[in-house]
């Protein structure tokens, strides 16, 4: 890419592109009632997810597909969405809560597999604030002087959730996780001018707040010494989520609006935190009333953890029209980090 | 493992679910005042219920106020 007369502000960050991935067919709550031995009610009642993506057969567990499966798929389409070749990206930054292994890191594995070679390539280990991580990092890169790059976002669950016939005497918090998550994966291409989209990113907010508070989620993995450990692998801490996630959105969404002098009249479209339909629903009535559609994936994706912000933005695209704004609220529950940005159509 | 039998049914639920019932006075306190009970424990009693062959409805779980009308909703299902 070169640099033309009508450059775009050069303190400026552009989204020219998106593409996502989901694997396999969507699975129904009747599927997943089956996975854990109950009826699809409960979740259709108290979830309100319709759909979410498994990697892996729900009936026998069988893993079809890797995180850099997914990633690939997904970073190739946002850079033929953007027509952008391997020679014209200058960094990849990816963010997981779940690679494919520690090492080499999935982020490499998704570079190879794109084409890319002789350039930085970052792996983020983040939860559902990875994919605003990224792209802080990313919009750092590229103010430094990059001139595109590739932001990816994504996760999947083979390692923590599995076929079960143990759901009555499976710990609550461990529980939980098996009707709220999905796999997928999202991808954005980022450019110093306004490209393809031509979407200017005009804030990223990304500030851990989780000084002295105990976690919401934990994910832990086990090694070659303590692979027999009965110590948890998957928790939420849910009712801590229930009471702090609206509330922290509602800071997110105050601290992006004053930051850039906006106003509620101001944003068009709102993407809400993802955690399930009947949270993102909760979530939303908390958030002060204005014009700003929202704009979820939720309910048909599932939470796919760091893959969501891309999910969203994709559906935002075809309804988001020159002039208009938008603005994402995220919050990782994990250690509690605030995260959102903000996107005007230029 | 038939729960056709309150005590076996509160036993069962204090065993599998690990919750702390009393047996078999824990039959009639109120689902809200059970100690741990939330929406996840219902989830784990609908688990327990169908392992154990009793689907009920669980709009109609929600109208119970005690183990003892979870219980009759079993009996009531089959």
């Amino acid at each position: 890419m070169t640099r033309g007369p009508d450059a775009g502000d050069r303190a400026t960050v552009y989204l020219a592109s998106t593409g996502t991935a989901l694997p396999g067919e969507p699975v129904d709550n009747t599927a997943l009632g089956r996975l854990l031995g109950v009826s699809e009610e409960w979740i259709d009642i108290f979830v309100g997810t319709r759909t979410r993506h498994f990697g892996w057969d729900p009936v026998t567990g069988e893993v079809r597909g890797s995180l850099a499966d997914l990633c690939a798929e997904a970073g190739a389409r946002a850079m033929d969405a953007a027509g952008l070749g391997p020679a014209d990206i200058e960094f990849v930054v990816l963010a997981t809560a779940t690679p494919d292994t520690l090492l080499p890191t999935t982020a490499c594995e998704v570079a190879d597999r794109l084409g890319l070679d002789h350039l930085p390539v970052y792996q983020i280990q983040a939860g559902c604030s990875g994919a605003v991580q990224a792209l802080d990092l990313g919009r750092t890169l590229v103010l430094g002087g990059r001139r595109a790059g590739l932001v990816l976002g994504g996760d999947v669950t083979h390692r923590f959730l599995a076929p079960r016939r143990d759901t009555a005497r499976m710990p609550t918090e461990e529980l939980v996780n098996h009707v709220l998550f999905g796999d997928g994966a999202g991808a954005a291409v980022l450019t110093d001018e306004p490209e393809g989209e031509r979407i200017a990113v005009r804030s990223v907010l990304n500030s851990w707040t989780g000084r002295g508070r105990p976690p919401g989620q934990l994910l832990d993995w086990y090694g070659t010494t303590d692979r027999d450990s009965q110590r948890p692998m998957l928790a939420e801490d849910y009712k801590a989520i229930e009471e702090h996630v609206p509330a922290l959105s509602v800071e997110i969404l105050w601290d992006l609006l004053g930051g850039l002098g906006w106003g509620l009249d101001d944003i068009d479209f709102l993407l809400p935190p993802q955690l399930s339909e009947r949270m993102t629903a909760r979530i939303v009535e908390r958030l002060p009333a204005g014009p700003a559609r929202e704009v979820s994936c939720v309910a048909e994706t599932g939470n796919t953890g760091n893959a969501l912000p891309f999910l969203q933005v994709e559906r935002l695209l075809p309804q988001f029209a020159a002039g208009n704004r938008a603005l994402a609220l995220c919050v990782e529950s994990s250690r509690w980090i605030r995260a959102g940005f903000a996107l005007e159509k230029v | 493992m038939g729960l056709d039998s309150l005590d076996v049914f509160l036993r069962t639920v204090r065993d599998d679910l690990g919750l702390d019932i009393a047996v078999p006075e824990g039959a009639d306190t109120a689902l809200g005042d059970l100690p741990g009970w939330d929406s996840l424990n219902l989830l784990r009693l609908v688990a327990l219920l169908e392992e154990s062959g009793h689907r009920v409805p669980v709009h109609r779980l929600l109208e119970a106020c005690s183990l003892r009308e979870v219980h009759t909703l079993v009996k009531e299902y089959g």
